[in-house]
């Protein structure tokens, strides 16, 4: 059985499903009792049928409610990053894909967010799929992520708050980006994504180059957003790089802290299956506690 | 700085090589595609200053490196001392001061002043402007440009030898004055070789100022004083002030008024062995000097009766300044000391006659002959020491002028004194400005008068001549160049020197008349005594067969081939150098002895704030050097260059090392789990 997409927040669906609901009405339907195992939510105890029988049962309804899962995809030039077939977009968009099937399979709806990209050479338009439910609506949005290139400057920032702003139901939203810009102005877009409920994960993809940047010689460095090219002697600046990269994650790692964004930091050298079980694996409530 | 091989600086361009390479690698590196701007950009934000430093660092030790590289090739030379820029100048004047003092040596080479000059002089010359400029040399004895060829002519030349003359150096310098100004010399670097002795540079006269502002006006002329004001450690001179032969009975001997002088700070008392020789027979004496000077009055050398005539010298142990160390000397009978009065008015020739034929000298002869204008002619120039001339001056064209020229020009001495009525003639470049009265029954007194030399100064032992006593009914004042001695009724110049004919003998001219109707010269009688007297003795000097002389081009007249040694020496000096060198001179029945003018032997030298002072306002350089000192005054200095390249290349390898790498799990983290 495949890992479950849990949601951490309760979710607003519109028909049962997997997660929780912060409204108790009809669709919250009893299915059965079933015995205690230690690790069950001890909310869930019928405490009547333990003054009955002295036993320990819980109390399984049929399903909480569905949630809507928005893949956000950055579509910046700078995610066509690495070796072709292998770039970090490649890499994002098996991600997105695979969490997007995992979703539909257990009824969730799936939806497909480009952050766009800026500039005249854009060769992708920007696509904007709401969550829907169902297998043809995943095939839709499948085939979106397949056509989705990327390309020109990034306007990541104003991309997240636009979609903070167009997503106007509770929803799982998984930002896939570099999220190469200043960490100070991604809080902002962070806190408004969680401002409008949204469950917020973010899986930061990184080369192992970009972290070492171990060049031997000076070289003319493009930007692949379009911007001015750098002339650079890594002898020189390997440090100072460095020690930028550092001060970055160090400053990455509070802003996520602050604003509650399930954040997960990849290196595209990494095994993408790893990375989605250890996604996966991490949302199961009670799952640290667990183990 | 010069070069040996300059046409290969011509390649100094290729210093920029370095910085060329750099920009077409700059445009030629790799290109890499690359995300992570924002790291890169804020790496080199924080690595911009030190960054661009270090690389326009390396860059300019690449280029040092090369440009050193091209400079050694080059052969460089250090101006040192000279600070030779600016390339060859088209004239290089060498003037030299040939003096006595110049004949310093130093003990351990044998080396002089004037050759130690010359050397680092030639050698300078050709290692900086080699050929390309034209070389002149005029030198102090002769004071005649002379070209030369090549810089190795300095030391071959006869104009270059040893003297034992005294030096004009403002003479010297109005010499290249008058070459550069005659011949548009163009850039001309001026060479003074001098040490700087006091009395040749003569600071305190007055041609100073004029030669300022003449090479003022020059333009591209540049001095170089190459200096050796060193004095000489434990330096002896002798002198003789006077010779007299004397004979009483059936003995004869020669008194000798000798001086042995130096120039200590603390002196101890030192024996000094003489070692005499007269008429080339020599006697040795010991003396003791107990301070800086020793003088002997009438020292005795017993000689032969029948020797009436020779010469000698004393000698002193040889020192670091030879030149002062022998003294030569002639005697003979003296002759009589004739002088001649031209006037036609018995009551200025009464008096003056009485004067001239007192015989200040016991032992001496006087004759004073009195001679009307119209018998000028009859004056007996070859045996008169003095002429007292009271007419009207005779006019530049007249033959009697051009004879009282040739009168002074032969070491003789002429006193002018006014006409009743004088005109405005001007001879020996001074004239009469009419009688001037002083105040009925209030007759005038010199203001002021010249004690400490000339024909009014103190008398031996210190005493003042009573100048001030002097009363003057009536002047004449004197117009025209010349050096006052008296001064009267203001600024009226009452006694004046002619400012011609200075290696020679002198032209005086006296304001005022012995007559009582014009003055109190002849009643009070002494003054006029003391100078008619001192005017006679300066012009006897060159009477009689033997007598003394300073070394100089005019010494033995103006054909000193008709003179050759008295004594033969294996460095007999050339008929041309002969008045130039000590040493006794004979032609025919007459002796000469030539010797060093006794200035040379004072030890003042002219200070640098003075030499500062003398040439204000003009671009010159002072370069003092020592006999001791061997150093070039250029230097190759390859090796320095070679140094440089060396520090360059190894700062530049410095730079270029890689900084310490830092490892790599500075930034390999482990991927955040999901919180």
């Amino acid at each position: 059985m495949a890992l479950p997409l849990h949601a951490r927040h309760a979710m607003l669906g519109s028909v049962s499903g997997k997660h929780r609901s912060p409204v108790r009405g009809s669709a919250l339907e009893f299915a059965q009792y079933r015995k205690y195992v230690p690790g069950d939510d001890t909310r869930r105890l019928d405490w009547r049928t333990w003054g009955r029988s002295d036993r320990f049962y819980i109390k399984q309804f049929e399903a909480d409610t569905n949630l809507r899962l928005c893949l956000l995809m950055d579509t910046s030039g700078s995610m066509d990053f690495g070796p072709s077939g292998a770039t970090r977009f490649d890499y994002a968009r098996k991600l997105a894909g695979a969490l997007g099937y995992f979703a539909a399979e257990q009824g969730d709806a799936v939806g497909l967010w480009s952050l766009g990209s800026l500039g005249s050479l854009a060769r992708s338009k920007p696509v904007e799929i709401p969550a829907r439910r169902g297998p043809a609506h995943l095939g839709q949005v499948l085939d979106s992520l397949a056509d989705l290139r990327p390309d020109g400057g990034t306007t990541l920032l104003a991309a997240l708050h636009e979609a903070a702003e167009k997503i106007r139901q509770r929803a799982l939203v998984i930002i896939f980006s570099d999220f190469f810009v200043p960490p100070s102005d991604l809080k902002s877009a962070f806190q408004h994504l969680r401002f409008r409920k949204h469950d917020v994960a973010a899986f930061h993809l990184l080369d192992q180059r970009e972290l070492d940047f171990d060049f031997d010689r000076p070289a003319r460095f493009l930007d692949m957003e379009g911007g001015d090219a750098v002339l650079a002697d890594p002898s020189l600046i390997a440090r100072n790089y460095r020690e930028a990269v550092r001060r970055y994650i160090v400053e990455l790692d509070e802003v996520v802290r602050t604003t509650g964004v399930d954040y997960m930091r990849v290196r595209l050298q990494e095994p993408y299956d790893e990375v989605l079980a250890r996604f996966l694996l991490a949302r199961i409530p009670n799952h640290t506690a667990a183990r | 700085m010069t070069f040996l091989q300059p046409a290969l600086l011509m390649a100094l361009p290729v210093a920029a090589l370095p910085v060329v390479i750099h920009l077409i690698h700059l445009y030629r590196r790799r290109q890499i595609k690359w995300a992570a701007m924002i790291f890169l950009r804020s790496a080199q934000q924080m690595n911009k200053g030190l960054s661009r430093l270090r690389q326009v660092l390396i860059l300019v030790l690449r280029v040092l490196a090369v440009a050193a590289i091209i400079l050694v090739v080059g052969r460089p030379l250090a101006g040192g001392w000279l600070g030779l820029t600016g390339g060859a100048p088209d004239t290089v004047l060498i003037l030299l001061d040939r003096s006595a003092g110049m004949e310093q040596k130093d003990l351990a080479t044998g080396v002089s002043k004037r050759l130690a000059g010359l050397r680092n002089l030639a050698k300078a010359i050709n290692d900086t402007t080699g050929s390309r400029s034209h070389l002149v040399l005029i030198d102090s004895a002769l004071g005649k440009p002379l070209a030369l060829d090549r810089a190795d002519a300095l030391l071959d030349v006869p104009q270059t030898e040893p003297t034992d003359t005294a030096a004009d150096i403002p003479a010297l310098l109005q010499a290249a004055l008058d070459y550069i100004t005659a011949n548009k010399t163009g850039r001309t670097d001026v060479w003074l070789l001098s040490d700087l002795h006091q009395s040749n540079w003569d600071p305190a006269g007055g041609r100073w100022q004029t030669l300022r502002s003449a090479f003022a006006l020059l333009q591209g002329v540049r001095f170089h004083l190459l200096c050796y004001p060193q004095p000489a450690q434990g330096d002896l001179a002798v002198a003789v002030d006077r010779v007299t032969r004397r004979e009483t009975g059936d003995k004869a001997e020669l008194l000798l008024d000798l001086r042995i002088s130096r120039h200590e700070a603390n002196p101890e008392p030192l024996d000094v062995p003489l070692h005499f020789v007269v008429n080339g027979i020599s006697t040795t004496a010991k003396v003791t000097l107990k301070e800086n000077q020793l003088v002997l009055q009438g020292y005795s050398i017993p000689i032969d009766t029948a020797t009436k005539r020779g010469w000698g010298r004393v000698e002193l142990p040889a020192d670091a300044f030879p030149a002062n160390n022998v003294f030569y000397f002639v005697f003979d009978d003296p002759p009589p000391l004739h002088s001649v009065i031209v006037s036609d008015d018995e009551a200025q020739s009464g008096p003056l006659k009485a004067a001239l034929s007192a015989a200040a000298d016991p032992s001496r002869k006087y004759i004073a002959t009195v001679l009307g204008v119209s018998h000028a002619a009859e004056i007996p120039w070859p045996e008169t020491a003095l002429i007292v001339w009271q007419a009207p001056l005779p006019k530049p064209g007249d033959p009697i002028a051009r004879q009282f020229h040739e009168h002074v020009a032969a070491g003789r001495t002429i006193l002018f004194l006014p006409s009743e009525s004088p005109d405005n003639a001007t001879l020996f470049g001074m004239s009469w400005q009419g009688w001037k009265s002083a105040d009925p029954g209030k007759p005038a007194t010199p203001d002021w008068w010249r004690n400490d030399t000339g024909l009014l100064a103190n008398t031996r032992d210190g005493a003042a001549l009573p100048v001030g006593l002097l009363e003057v009914s009536r002047y004449c004042p004197i117009a025209g160049e010349g050096t006052p001695l008296a001064r009267i009724a203001g600024n009226q110049s009452l006694l004046m020197r002619s400012a011609e004919d200075r290696t020679g003998g002198a032209a005086y001219f006296l304001g005022a008349l012995p007559d009582p109707g014009s003055s109190s010269l002849a009643r009070d009688g002494v003054v006029m005594f003391a100078l008619l007297h001192r005017a006679l003795n300066e012009g006897a000097g060159t009477l009689g067969k033997a007598r003394q002389a300073f070394a100089s081009a005019s010494a033995l007249g103006a054909d000193p081939s008709l003179w050759h040694p008295a004594e033969q020496r294996p460095d007999a000096p050339t008929p041309e150098s002969l008045p130039l060198r000590a040493g006794v001179v004979a032609s025919g029945d007459r002796l000469i002895a030539l010797n060093r003018p006794a200035a040379e032997d004072l030890p003042q030298t002219v200070s640098n704030p003075t030499l500062n002072d003398l040439f204000a306002g003009l671009d010159f350089r002072i370069l003092t050097g020592t006999l001791e000192d061997t150093r070039s005054l250029t230097n190759e200095v390859w090796r320095t260059f070679l140094v440089c390249m060396s520090l360059a290349i190894l700062g530049e390898a410095l730079l270029c090392l890689p900084p310490r790498r830092a490892t790599a799990a500075a930034t390999s983290w482990p991927a955040k789990e999901p919180a």
